[in-house]
């Protein structure tokens, strides 16, 4: 799953292990995440969006609501 | 700093394991020494026998604790991997010896290979994870 991670964790000038110590994963976790390897469960996507003050949705990128979105967004500005 | 390539579930497993693995070496060793020397028959060597498989389960409940205690769930996936890699290696490695002992007569396999096979591949699968997600 696509996520702006690298974005937020840029923002504050974080490294991996500084995020991965703050959630209490390994940096290794940290990583898969980032690169879309591996999709957090629902209380550490929370988490994630807790420490970064905010939503879910804001951090991951809902791929098929994305693909979807683009056709409806077309027919509604016809 | 990588702060829980070392959880402190990862330290009690490994605390576990290495406990489990000293009195499996231990009541081997002991079991050997007793069938070689003293012949054991009757419920002493039933007792004698099972000891080292005894070890053995402590070691698998070791890792089943490992597993629920946990709190990194990227790390546990890469064990629950790990070990149906393990799971799948060892049933294709003895299924195949099996047909290939029945019908070529390869040399018979001891079923206490099996756990030796299962850590084998299961330790590969692991490392191969641990170097992909590195």
């Amino acid at each position: 799953m696509k996520n702006r991670l690298r974005v937020l964790r840029a923002e504050r000038g974080w490294s991996q292990a500084d995020l991965a110590q703050r959630l209490e994963v390994s940096r290794q976790s940290v990583n898969a995440i980032e690169t879309g390897k591996f999709d957090p469960s629902l209380p550490l996507a929370f988490r994630l969006a807790r420490l970064f003050e905010t939503t879910i949705e804001t951090i991951f990128r809902d791929e098929e609501q994305a693909g979807q979105s683009l056709p409806s967004a077309e027919s509604g500005a016809r | 700093m990588d702060c829980t390539t070392n959880s402190p579930a990862k330290g009690r497993y490994m605390r576990r394991f290495s406990v489990t693995m000293l009195l499996y070496v231990l009541f081997l060793v002991l079991a050997v020494w007793f069938f070689v020397h003293r012949h054991p028959t009757g419920p002493m060597a039933w007792v004698l026998a099972l000891l080292p498989s005894l070890a053995i389960i402590g070691q698998i409940v070791a890792f089943g604790l490992y597993l629920a205690e946990e709190k990194d769930e990227f790390q546990v996936a890469m064990g629950v991997k790990s070990m149906l890699w393990g799971i799948g290696g060892t049933l294709s490695v003895t299924v195949t010896w099996g047909f290939l002992e029945n019908f070529v007569h390869l040399r018979h396999l001891d079923l206490i290979m099996v756990y030796p096979i299962f850590c084998l591949v299961s330790g590969l699968a692991y490392a191969l994870l641990q170097w992909r997600y590195r």
